[in-house]
């Protein structure tokens, strides 16, 4: 029962692919791009006139010399490393669960050195914005006393948390790990769609992609100078033994909902690759509140949780009596300063859709700077003119839940029927509050192995942002694919996919 | 350790066993099918779905694929070897941090090349060479279970479940094969029992090819070298319980230990004469009775203790 080999020997040797003479290949003319639609406003490879860009010339070079079946045969390979190493979610039907792979797309999705230092700058002014807004929020509420941000939209959230009033958190840093959503606009400038400031994921997947991708073409990968992003276990691990009070022996865990969470995978990856422990909410317990784990030869003391469960069920006492993946008396130690949960409690606050408005602004506020990266045009509709503009545009316009995320409460205006927008509507206008709209963002294309040939589908970025005692990102992100053509949706419980991202260093 | 994690491993590590076990017996009585006639065929199959737990059927039916399709793929069958497999995966997915890629990597491999198999194609499998593959990937498993794992207090617990399943798979096997009810084993039929404990060719160097059902017990009882013996998978037991759990108060860990020397001493000052004369099924019960208790005390020493015990 071998593994299939994912490269030819080839790859190994032979003339460096960038100093091949350029051949041309057009999308939508030549194999394998014979199929390929360059419809949307910006597309990743190709230039409007159907050539490759720069960027993307290395790859466009092995994937024309290579067969097609070969390349086939290649994306099989992945598919079947990814079903052997058990990175699957399960499906449940009526009689029996399945596995499926979340698909993996052989090709990689290259950012360029100057793209990705913007990208990178913008995202760590945007994430101290944010932190510095939680702490004001949880503390003194000058945002609110100046009249930035209506007081009514903070203390109205259902991601607010009043227990968190008060507590200082190490570093003022709220928020230890984002997963921010970035789409490009058809000048090719990217803009952040999202951020995720609760328990975001996907990271594993970005790491899986690599392990795969660069196997798959380690010519180019080598060739291409791409900047590694192995070390980002590393790097948690020191953003979360940063959060300690104290330097030695710093015990840390990863908290888990169990084996039936959709993103378990990922929970016992960053765990092993960290070298911490996984524990599930039945490891711990608190006692004088001090958290322990239940171990082998008695207790042992637990001082940083990186928790990958929602607030609701961090603490039965607390939040949902009916939860058992959390931890009675949780919220009491952590009050009482012996453990630090990362993320904070309440960061949800902050990820709001409708708080997304206010951004730049925040970013003004705090930190008297101009935002370094865009955001899509939002209407709010608890405002009445920015409801009836959204009503008379529901064919334009996508429209949002405001706490809601991965795709959810959401309606996709050019894509929705007649009868589907006239139900959205009415919902709209009984609880406009918690609705936000955007113009429908035309997600930029990127090559895709389908089937047989590549073909151009809609992808989005997501970069991950460490904080402890500084802001951080490994340069990589998590591409991910819809994978349905002319889709808009990514989102990975939708039927989206994933790709590898390379960050070029030069 | 965490103690789930002690657990996930000790029970991933027994159904491992049960189903390395399964596939054995069930690839040696394929291959030997053709050398018995109808009736000995038919006392020696009965005796297989004895040995391997499943007790549900009144009659054992007259069809060698009926049999093997519910002793390896029937999934409501809770001790086949898929269910065994099955298990084994899902305790490892538990633990999936504990464990090498190597070590998944392997038991996935071989769960997904099973779990493939539909019961009703298994005519066109060739069932014993299927049961072969599937063994030489159980001992690849073994391998990287021994080779790119520490061996410390995890690796102790995947010992403890691997030696104390193999225990009472073997008293199991040796009870049926010793009872003196029913139709009495023949010549060949001992010989297949040593194929099932892969013990036919140490059998052979240490007592020659003449097989006797008393040196037969002795070897499988009493032989302190070969692995699949009553007596070596004891004094793996005691060893790996001498490792795990090494910060537990002493209270605790002497209630563990006290059980396995007396375990270990009965093993060890048995009498193959004196059992032969009798009692050999009130040993091997004993001995059942006994790896059960060891079981029920690991557990609630290290495993399942209340916090306030400890606090």
């Amino acid at each position: 029962m071998q593994q299939e080999a994912l490269a030819d020997i080839e790859d190994f040797g032979g003339p460096d692919p960038l100093t091949e003479l350029p051949r041309a290949a057009f999308a939508g003319k030549d194999a394998p791009y014979a199929r390929y639609r360059l419809g949307a406003p910006y597309d990743e490879m190709f230039a409007p006139d159907g050539r490759p860009r720069t960027s993307y010339a290395a790859l466009d070079r092995r994937l024309t010399s290579l067969p097609l079946d070969e390349l086939v045969r290649r994306q099989h390979a992945c598919e079947q490393s990814f079903l052997h190493q058990g990175i699957t979610f399960t499906v449940y039907n009526d009689s029996q669960a399945t596995e499926r792979i979340i698909p993996t797309d052989l090709l990689p999705r290259i950012v360029t050195a100057k793209e990705w230092d913007h990208v990178e700058r913008g995202l760590i002014q945007r994430i101290q914005a944010l932190n510095l807004f939680l702490g004001d929020i949880y503390g003194d509420a000058k945002v609110l006393k100046d009249g930035i941000v209506p007081r009514e939209m903070i203390f109205g959230s259902k991601h607010y948390r009043r227990e968190m009033r008060g507590i200082p958190v190490p570093h003022g840093a709220y928020v230890n790990v984002c997963g921010s959503d970035l789409v490009r606009n058809e000048a090719g400038e990217f803009l952040v769609l999202e951020d995720n400031l609760r328990v975001p994921s996907g990271v594993s997947y970005m790491l899986a992609n690599r392990d795969v991708v660069r196997r798959a073409f380690p010519g180019i990968f080598r060739s291409m100078n791409v900047r590694a992003i192995e070390q980002y276990p590393l790097e948690l691990l020191a953003t979360l033994r940063a959060l300690a009070p104290f330097d030695q022996d710093v015990s840390i865990a990863v908290l888990t909902p169990g084996v039936f969470n959709s993103a378990y995978f990922e929970h016992a990856f960053l765990a092993r690759q960290m070298g911490v422990e996984l524990v599930e909410g039945r490891d711990l317990l608190v006692n004088d509140n001090i958290v322990y784990t239940r171990t082998t030869s008695g207790l042992k003391r637990i001082d940083v949780i990186y928790r990958r469960i929602d607030d609701d069920f961090v603490d039965p006492l607390i939040f949902r009596e009916n939860s058992s993946l959390g931890v009675p008396g949780l919220l009491n130690a952590y009050r009482a300063g012996n453990v630090v949960i990362a993320n904070a409690l309440g960061t949800g606050v902050a990820d709001d859709k409708a708080i997304y408005a206010y951004v730049p602004r925040l970013i003004r506020y705090y930190l008297s700077e101009e935002p370094l990266l865009g955001s899509v045009e939002t209407f709010l509709c608890r405002e009445e003119k920015s409801l009836s503009h959204v009503l008379d545009n529901l064919d334009r316009l996508v429209v949002k839940a405001v706490g809601e995320s991965g795709g959810y409460g959401m309606l996709v205006g050019p894509h929705a029927s007649q009868s589907e927008r006239a139900a959205f509507a009415e919902k709209l206008k009984a609880d406009p509050d918690n609705y936000i709209a955007q113009p429908t963002i035309a997600l930029s294309t990127a090559p895709t192995f389908v089937g047989d040939g590549v073909e151009a589908r809609h992808v989005d970025l997501r970069p991950f942002i460490l904080t402890g005692a500084e802001t951080k990102l490994v340069p990589g992100a998590l591409t991910r694919v819809a994978l349905k053509q002319g889709s808009l949706v990514v989102n990975s419980s939708q039927g989206g996919g994933s790709k590898d991202t390379w960050v070029l260093s030069a | 350790m965490l103690s789930r994690v002690a657990d996930s491993l000790y029970w991933m590590s027994r159904y491992i066993e049960r189903a390395e076990h399964t596939a054995r017996v069930l690839a040696v009585k394929l291959e030997s099918m053709a050398e018995q006639t109808p009736d000995d065929g038919r006392a020696s199959w009965s005796r297989v779905v004895q040995a391997l737990g499943d007790m549900s059927w009144d009659e054992v039916p007259d069809d060698a694929f009926a049999i093997t399709k519910r002793l390896a793929f029937d999934r409501t069958n809770a001790s086949s070897l898929i269910a065994s497999l099955t298990l084994a995966r899902d305790n490892a997915r538990q633990v999936r941090e504990a464990l090498s890629n190597e070590v998944w990597g392997n038991l996935n491999r071989l769960y997904l090349y099973l779990s493939a198999v539909q019961g009703d194609s298994i005519r066109a499998h060739a069932p014993a060479s299927l049961f072969r593959r599937a063994l030489d990937e159980m001992q690849a498993l073994e391998g990287v279970i021994y080779s790119t794992l520490s061996h410390n207090e995890g690796w102790y617990f995947l010992e403890l479940g691997k030696y104390i399943e193999r225990a009472q798979l073997l008293g199991r096997l040796l009870d049926v094969y010793f009872r003196k009810d029913g139709v009495q084993p023949k010549y060949f039929d001992w010989l297949v029992l040593l194929k099932f404990c892969t013990a036919f060719e140490p059998y052979t160097k240490l007592y020659t090819a003449s097989v006797r059902p008393q040196k037969l017990a002795q070897f499988l009882l009493f032989d302190a070298e070969f692995p699949h013996s009553i007596c070596f998978s004891i004094d793996r037991v005691s060893e790996a319980l001498a490792h795990v759990a090494p910060g537990a108060a002493p209270g605790r860990r002497a209630a563990v230990e006290r059980l396995a020397g007396r375990l270990k001493a009965g093993v060890d000052f048995g009498q193959i004469d004196e059992l032969m004369s009798g009692g050999i099924d009130v040993f091997l019960s004993d001995i059942t009775r006994q790896c059960e208790k060891i079981h029920e005390v690991v557990f609630a020493s290290y495993i399942t203790y209340g916090a306030e015990t400890v606090l």
